[in-house]
């Protein structure tokens, strides 16, 4: 389906700056910088259109806008559908001794409100906004870190600027490509009347009233949020421009008059005029698709609900495709190393329960009950789309077998059963593992009852329980939650140059290491070292891969860290490849029929360009 | 009879009267029956409700329906966790009596399944060649009757080599029919023991505000007016919420029968109270307290008898109220827990438009809950008429 990627980084000089030389003189368009970024539809498989038309999306809660900027998918730099990066809204990027970042802006690119985006808006967003004590206490997030220390910034002319850190910054291009990228540009413009900096303190002060919050922190945050896009004022680079302010029922996003891509005809994207996001509760949203209310709809449905969809093909104008989640589980257990249960804590960090747990599984019924054999049994580890993928990863500890798993279960010292089989703990109470789930997919609990039954014959009682992703998330932190059911690895499909962080206790939301995750978080002030030699070797790697130089490096980095999540079974994955119902408007083109369904990179549709969609009025019927 | 009245200490003129004389001469008057102006209390209330057909019939379903219960075991067909992972979702199976013209006995097609690839979708197809009868009183999956005593004998049992699924499947393949045969012990019992548990509440609360009135009275009708103002979903979701996850299954059954009727007493507390105000001013009982009886002996042996009737027949009406609430809150995911069953949990399985629209026999829980509740309602209704002496 994908051909494997390799992102050589001395490519992304060229850019479009090439292809503007190649086109010539440019005439400048209204409304268009002097060298758009100029979209080749056929190379995407995609045909040229015609502008115009509205798309309504069913969304779960308000806070749901946030998708509009993911798969609008402007980016300083972006991927594309086959994952390599290349300028997106900078003309060019200039790579020196992977440290050295030289970012060069389009000429005469715009705001959407018209104003001039330039060098001072980078200026802004890093001076007045990372680097102000008051903004952010602790300063820039660790992506605009090397080894704690801050990259020199220059402006070198009006549209140029430059980072260039102590060290090699292999995390920073995919930090800008992200589905949620690490905030680099503001509209200064309009920001300013909102920074204590620039305002006077009464007029602030007013400001901050109207606004009902607190302080002008409060004030600058909230009407600077690029991610969820609730301020329609705030100026943006994304191809629809929000147009409600919460709170809504109906959220309508219009076209961005200034945005940054043509397609091959010259013809300014997004094709697309409107975007109408309609919320609904998360549980109608299926039945609502199915009722042809949705003419793109992907969030809130689940593959069990394809078959549903499918036979509305009939009475709507829709069409539903299967694409491919990337997650490296559909679904995993994730034992807490940190939990607060000390016996339970020990046998978690004993990898030979951990293994025990997972060959006890046997995924090839849970794959023909839930999936219809449709996804791949595997254990929690990258797809084989990923040029990274090795058949041994997927396999390694993923085999049922029984006899294996009591035999390492007796090794690790539960030999003792009570009177209904099930095993004893050192202490004497009977083997019992909660599995905690966010509660919001039936899918868990359907699998986790299969489990269950799997684990029976092990010896191991599993209980279920279901609780809000709130509390499931401070339960986690608390050590109270001993196995926690998530999603396998985020991104299933990554190249070498992609960050390895999920790898490695680099976060607090991982439920497998909530503590050690807090540790790296938070510099070590929070949480806990690691004590486990293998996790310190993820540590290590981590910390190899930011300093790395070169893919082939970063290559035998992620081979080494994979190969230690395969042995350790760190994450009990269970299937993957699974596949994601998108559901597109007949009438609506170039939505492709197949593809890789994820969050990071592809940014759901984001790498598949909805700015390219559009509407043919003949190919509805 | 006039004439002076005779001299006083001299016998009164009188005479004894030697006609045949009949008691009942006013009863056979009236009603012309002797066994109705005889009878008992219960006996007048048997009467009543017999002629109340609606109520009887509900009776007799419901008294079917509890002595089911306590053989679920043996009439389900399968056991309540038994999957079939190669008959999942699959849809009810007609029972059929003839094949070819000739007389079989009760018996199913076989059935295969073939993967829709296209619409994902399962299909199963009857094969009308191969017969398969059911079996009778035979051995099949093997369960623990009442938890205790080992058993494998079931009243029907799926034909060798093949399914019998009289309601479907559900999407792990098991039998819906058996799930709501052991739902229906779960979720019937729930509100007999919620009703007995607020029905001690009640009384002892009740029966002692409205005997010793006064302060007492004053601070159990407060507390009473407090407990009713507060919604009930919520706080029975709080009081679900701080059950551990770690109790097992029949415990947290026993909490959620314990919830349920530490929040129902208030009303039958209330009739109770009013019942004793009047009733204790009367004389038999003074009567009691002057032989020296206790307190207890005086509410529980004379006063509460006094009005029992019309108490079974306001606890018959809050049963309904009861299975509804564990359904209520089982639906909500906060009540009982798998691998307990019960019809809100059968019924929270079910929510999903999928099921409406592709799995419809998914939602054949939602009848035994409906018939239920009517026909306590129709009992309740009954029973409440027959103990009225006004009518």
């Amino acid at each position: 389906m994908m051909r494997s990627v390799t992102i050589t980084r001395r490519n992304l000089m060229l850019g479009t700056a090439a292809l503007g030389l190649a086109l010539g003189p440019v005439r400048a368009q209204a409304g268009l910088p002097l060298v758009p970024h100029r979209t080749d539809l056929a190379a995407l498989g995609h045909r040229p259109g015609k502008p115009g038309g509205t798309v309504r999306m069913l969304i779960g809660s308000a806070r749901d806008v946030r998708l509009i900027p993911i798969i609008s998918y402007a980016r300083l730099v972006g991927y594309d559908d086959q994952l390599t990066l290349a300028p997106d809204i900078l003309e060019s990027c200039t790579v020196e001794e992977e440290r050295i970042f030289t970012l060069r802006l389009r000429e005469g690119h715009r705001w959407s409100d018209g104003s001039e985006l330039t060098s001072e808006d980078f200026r802004y967003c890093w001076e007045d906004v990372w680097l102000n004590k008051e903004l952010h206490p602790s300063g820039p997030v660790v992506e605009l870190l090397h080894d704690g220390n801050l990259p020199r910034f220059e402006v070198l002319d009006r549209l140029t600027v430059r980072f260039a850190w102590g060290g090699p910054k292999p995390d920073f291009l995919p930090a800008l490509a992200a589905a949620s990228p690490v905030r680099m540009l503001l509209p200064a413009a309009y920001m300013r009347q909102f920074h204590a900096r620039y305002q006077d303190p009464a007029k602030l002060d007013e400001l901050i009233r109207k606004n009902r919050v607190k302080d002008w922190v409060s004030l600058h945050q909230r009407l600077s949020r690029q991610t969820r896009p609730e301020n329609p004022d705030l100026p943006t680079l994304e191809a629809w421009m929000p147009r409600t302010a919460p709170p809504a029922e109906q959220f309508v996003f219009e076209r961005n008059p200034y945005f940054h891509r043509i397609d091959e005809n010259g013809v300014q994207l997004p094709y697309l005029d409107r975007i109408v996001l309609n919320v609904s509760s998360a549980d109608i949203i299926p039945a609502k698709t199915g009722a042809g209310e949705s003419d793109l709809q992907f969030l809130g449905l689940d593959f069990s609900d394809y078959t549903f969809i499918k036979g509305a093909e009939k009475r709507f104008p829709i069409r539903v495709s299967l694409w491919k989640r990337i997650q490296g589980s559909r679904m995993s257990l994730l034992p807490n190393l940190n939990c607060n249960d000390p016996v339970w804590r020990g046998l978690f960090r004993d990898a030979r329960v951990r293994r025990a747990l997972s060959v006890a599984i046997n995924r090839r019924e849970i794959n023909m009950a839930v999936f219809y054999g449709l996804a791949a049994e595997s254990a929690d580890t990258v797809l084989p789309e990923s040029p990274l993928y090795k058949p041994e990863y997927a396999t390694a500890w993923a085999a049922w077998n029984v006899a294996r798993a009591n035999r390492l279960l007796d090794e690790a010292g539960l030999e003792a059963r009570d009177a209904d089989g099930f095993r004893l703990l050192p202490d004497g109470r009977m083997a019992q593992i909660v599995v905690e789930t966010a509660g919001e997919s039936t899918l868990e609990t359907d699998v986790l009852e299969l489990v269950a039954d799997h684990w029976r014959q092990i010896g191991i009682s599993l209980l279920t329980r279901a609780t809000q992703r709130d509390l499931f998330r401070a339960r986690g932190m608390s050590g109270d939650v001993m196995v926690a059911v998530w999603q396998g690895m985020d991104n299933g499909v990554p190249t070498p140059d992609m960050s390895p962080a999920a790898l490695a206790p680099t976060s607090d939301d991982q439920m497998q290491w909530p503590l050690w995750g807090l540790y790296y978080l938070d510099k070590g002030a929070k949480g806990e070292a690691p004590d486990l030699p293998e996790v310190q070797e993820l540590v290590a790697l981590y910390t190899a891969w930011r300093q790395s130089t070169s893919t082939a490096q970063r290559r035998d980095i992620w081979q080494r860290m994979l190969e230690i999540h395969a042995d350790q079974v760190f994450s009990i994955g269970i299937v993957n490849g699974a596949l994601q119902p998108v559901v597109s408007a007949r009438a609506l083109q170039n939505v492709p029929q197949a593809g890789l369904f994820g969050y990071e990179p592809q940014s759901y549709l984001g790498v598949y360009r909805p700015d390219t969609f559009w509407y043919d009025p003949e190919a509805a019927s | 009879m006039t004439g002076p009245l005779p001299d006083p200490g001299a016998p009164l003129p009188h005479y004894v009267s030697d006609a045949p004389f009949d008691p009942n001469v006013i009863e056979n008057r009236v009603i012309g029956r002797t066994d109705l102006a005889q009878a008992s209390q219960k006996k007048l209330m048997w009467w009543k409700f017999k002629r109340h057909r609606l109520a009887l019939i509900s009776g007799v379903f419901l008294a079917i329906c509890y002595v089911a219960i306590v053989f679920a075991e043996f009439l389900a067909p399968y056991g309540l966790q038994t999957r079939n992972v190669e008959n999942i979702y699959a849809p009810p199976q007609a029972v059929h009596l003839f094949h070819d013209g000739s007389f079989v006995g009760p018996f199913v097609y076989g059935r295969t399944m073939e993967l829709d690839m296209e619409n994902l979708r399962r299909v199963y197809t009857d094969r009308t060649d191969l017969v398969q009868p059911l079996r009778f009183f035979c051995h099949g999956d093997s369960y623990r009757f009442w938890g205790m005593v080992e058993g494998s004998l079931h009243l029907v049992c799926p034909p060798e080599n093949g399914n019998f699924n009289l309601l479907g499947t559900d999407r792990l393949g098991r039998d819906v029919l058996s799930r709501i045969l052991y739902g229906a012990r779960i979720s019937l019992t729930i509100g007999i023991l919620g009703v007995a548990t607020s029905f001690v509440l009640g009384i002892v609360i009740g029966g002692l505000a409205g005997y010793y009135g006064g302060w007492v009275d004053l601070v159990v009708q407060r507390m009473i007016e407090v407990l009713q103002s507060i919604p009930s979903i919520p706080l029975w979701l709080a009081l679900a919420a701080i059950m551990p996850v770690t109790w097992s299954p029949l415990v947290v059954y026993a909490g959620i029968t314990v919830i349920l009727g530490l929040l129902d007493w208030t009303g039958l507390a209330r009739a109770v109270r009013s019942k004793l105000l009047s009733l204790r001013e009367e004389d038999y009982v003074l009567a009691a307290q002057i032989l020296g009886a206790s307190s207890p002996r005086v509410i529980g042996r004379h006063l509460i008898p006094g009005f029992m009737s019309h108490l079974i027949a306001s606890a018959t009406l809050t049963i309904p109220g009861m299975i509804l609430g564990e359904t209520a809150l089982s639906f909500l995911g906060l009540g009982l827990r798998p691998p307990i069953t019960s019809w809100g949990i059968l019924l929270t399985e079910a929510r999903s438009v999928n099921v409406i629209a592709l799995y419809p026999w998914l939602l054949a829980p939602v009848v035994p809950v409906v018939l239920v509740i009517l026909a306590f309602n129709f009992l309740g209704d009954g029973l409440r008429d027959a103990a009225d002496p006004m009518r």
